[in-house]
């Protein structure tokens, strides 16, 4: 439902992504990975019209995003950006009800629709007992699930995440990676996320885009294309790919460098990689 | 059916459906009994002492030996400190909601030393008094249009809007001492003067100025009100909900600046009151940031006390309101150091 066409984009003097083709599946997890400073953020916020191209179009189901009006494609975005800044003060239900700003006018506050909106949406990220607490008084999980929950008071299709997982534990990580996965089962809703754990990309992800120098060096179901020359090529990085015990997923395991090899352990990391390339096991 | 966040309260006129907050409400009909009695106050005090009651019926137009002093003496100042703050009020609130910075104020954007130099290059010059005040407003409107525009290259940033209001308020107030030093010392007193805020030898002319700006920004209050709600979140999550952060800075932006030039250019730098008003309202309602109305009131009791006490503290000697917000605005800003969280409109 979204892509880009000769998508470029850049600060000041610097050119960070160059005529850019992508293309993301409808009613899928798409994640993007890739190392710093690779664009991958940089295409996401683009892509929610956050950033004005330089050259390129967005297209949101194939009209061009910035000849759209901005409350309009609200109703169907919703974005969520990487450390989004918390008003002082203000309480859960009210941050979560900014998320039907697209349905309102000064004059038309408050409806019914935006009311169930609310109640759905807080229910769904499991914030509604939270309701009447200051957001700014909140563990860190329980603030992502929040602003999540103000994006799904906005009752868009598709769902843009710029690295929902950064600061939280492992625990935490989940919890916010498995509501995505429901919203994209049960609700049918098109989610983005740029990830920096390629095993969670690996595990969640229906579509996987891995770029690096603000190109898309490979895209495609993870399970196809997360392979060990895939992560040497994008991250530089030397590893061995094995199937997840518990999900099957490709399961990537940085290869042991000298530093901190133990006594005894393989050597899979002593061989040079243009010699003897690290194993890869397909899925 | 509705079930708002807490302390809300749907209203529906006609087609229209405002949500309304509890809060706000309460604080804003405790502020108005305040601002009532302190009105009927500075009717009563001075010399000749009116009692409270005789106030009240020479207001009600039953006719009284002391019309004359409460009608016509001390009403048009009265009601005039009140407009006064309110304006204030209000434009200290945009503007701090715009920096996102307590500490903003026409003052600090360079709105006050554009209307400053402006009078003194009048004042200085020999110009008809009448002169004076349009000159101000012309000063403080074109401050105002250097430090958007300057301000507006980075999508009028917070930090950019400040800095872009100190850089031009400091060339300003250099450029009015030199003006003063290079004027005859009588007429540099005078200009002086009128740098320092005050309300005395003024009345109902101005007051009924500053009522039509009051009247001509409601509907923009309006918006103001509504499109303030997305001012304390950052750009890309405004954007993301649909908004158009820079458009509505720049429009509030705007707003305030042009409030605070219209005001200043009546009755000179009544230091403070926009810095103080909206702090104190926002504290009252315990919101995310300043409301606006509640903002209005704190700024008209301000004002109508401190001009109440500039003329009662030393009497028979004035002292001009602005002096007096002056010496009230020190200290708070040493509270707001003490109690030391940095605080975000």
């Amino acid at each position: 439902m979204l892509s880009t066409r000769d998508l470029t984009v850049g600060y000041d003097d610097r050119t960070v992504l160059d005529g850019l083709d992508v293309d993301l599946p409808a009613d899928a997890f798409t994640v993007i990975v890739g190392p710093n400073a690779c664009g991958k953020s940089t295409l996401l916020r683009a892509m929610a019209r956050l950033l004005a191209p330089r050259r390129g179009t967005v297209l949101l189901d194939g009209t061009a995003i910035r000849d759209l009006p901005t409350r309009a494609v609200a109703r169907r975005l919703g974005v969520l950006p990487q450390s989004p800044l918390v008003p002082e003060g203000v309480t859960v239900a009210d941050l979560v009800g900014r998320g039907r700003q697209p349905y309102q006018r000064w004059w038309r506050q408050w409806s019914a629709e935006d009311e169930a909106a609310v109640r759905a949406a807080m229910a769904l990220a499991n914030v509604d007992e939270l309701a009447d607490r200051a957001v700014d008084s909140l563990s860190g999980g329980q603030r992502q699930r929040v602003w999540i929950a103000m994006t799904l008071a906005q009752e868009t299709e598709a769902l843009l995440l710029d690295e929902p997982t950064t600061f939280l534990d492992l625990a935490h990580q989940v919890e916010v990676l498995d509501l995505l996965h429901r919203l994209r089962v049960e609700r049918n809703r098109t989610i983005v996320a740029v990830l920096h754990d390629l095993n969670q990309a690996a595990r969640y992800a229906d579509h996987l885009i891995a770029m690096r120098a603000g190109a898309v060096v490979a895209a495609g179901p993870p399970r196809e294309i997360l392979t060990a020359d895939l992560v040497r090529d994008v991250f530089g990085l030397d590893c061995v790919v094995v199937p997840c015990p518990v999900s099957g997923a490709p399961l990537v395991v940085p290869s042991l460098t000298t530093s901190v090899r133990p006594k005894g352990s393989p050597c899979v990391a002593e061989s040079s990689p243009s010699s003897s390339p690290p194993r890869s096991v397909p899925a | 059916m509705t079930v708002l966040p807490a302390g809300r309260t749907l209203v529906r006129l006609g087609p229209a459906r405002l949500v309304v907050r509890h809060r706000p409400v309460l604080a804003g009909a405790v502020l108005v009994v305040l601002l009532a009695a302190a009105v009927v106050l500075g009717l009563s005090l001075g010399t000749p002492y009116v009692a409270p009651a005789d106030v009240l019926r020479s207001l009600s137009g039953v006719g009284t030996p002391y019309d004359l002093v409460v009608r016509d003496l001390r009403l048009p100042r009265v009601v005039l400190a009140a407009a006064v703050g309110a304006v204030f009020g209000v434009a200290g609130t945009l503007i701090q909601s715009v920096t996102r910075n307590p500490l903003a104020s026409p003052d600090v954007v360079g709105i006050t030393q554009g209307a400053g130099l402006a009078a003194t290059v009048a004042l200085t010059g020999g110009a008809a008094a009448a002169l004076i005040a349009p000159a101000a407003l012309a000063g403080g409107l074109a401050a105002a249009v250097v430090v958007l525009v300057l301000g507006l290259r980075h999508g009028l940033a917070a930090h950019r809007f400040v800095l872009a209001g100190v850089a031009v308020a400091v060339a300003l107030r250099a450029l009015t001492e030199v003006v003063m030093l290079a004027a005859d010392p009588v007429d540099g007193i005078r200009a002086q003067l009128w740098l320092v805020g005050t309300l005395a030898g003024k009345g109902w002319r101005e007051a009924a100025y500053l009522g039509v700006t009051l009247l001509a920004l409601v509907p923009v209050l309006l918006w103001a009100g509504w499109a303030l709600n997305g001012s304390a979140l950052d750009d890309d999550t405004a954007r993301g909900i649909g908004l158009r952060p820079v458009a509505r800075r720049v429009g509030l932006a705007t707003t305030g600046v042009l409030a605070a030039a219209m005001v200043t250019a009546q009755v000179g730098a009544v230091d403070f009151v926009a810095l103080v008003a909206p702090q104190v309202a926002r504290r009252l309602v315990r919101a995310e940031r300043p409301p606006l109305l509640c903002a209005a009131l704190v700024g008209a009791l301000l004002v109508v006390l401190a001009d109440l006490a500039g003329r009662r503290l030393f009497a028979p000697t004035q002292l001009p309101a602005g002096v007096l917000t002056a010496a009230l605005g020190g200290p708070y800003l040493i509270y707001l150091l003490v109690r030391g969280r940095r605080k975000v409109c």
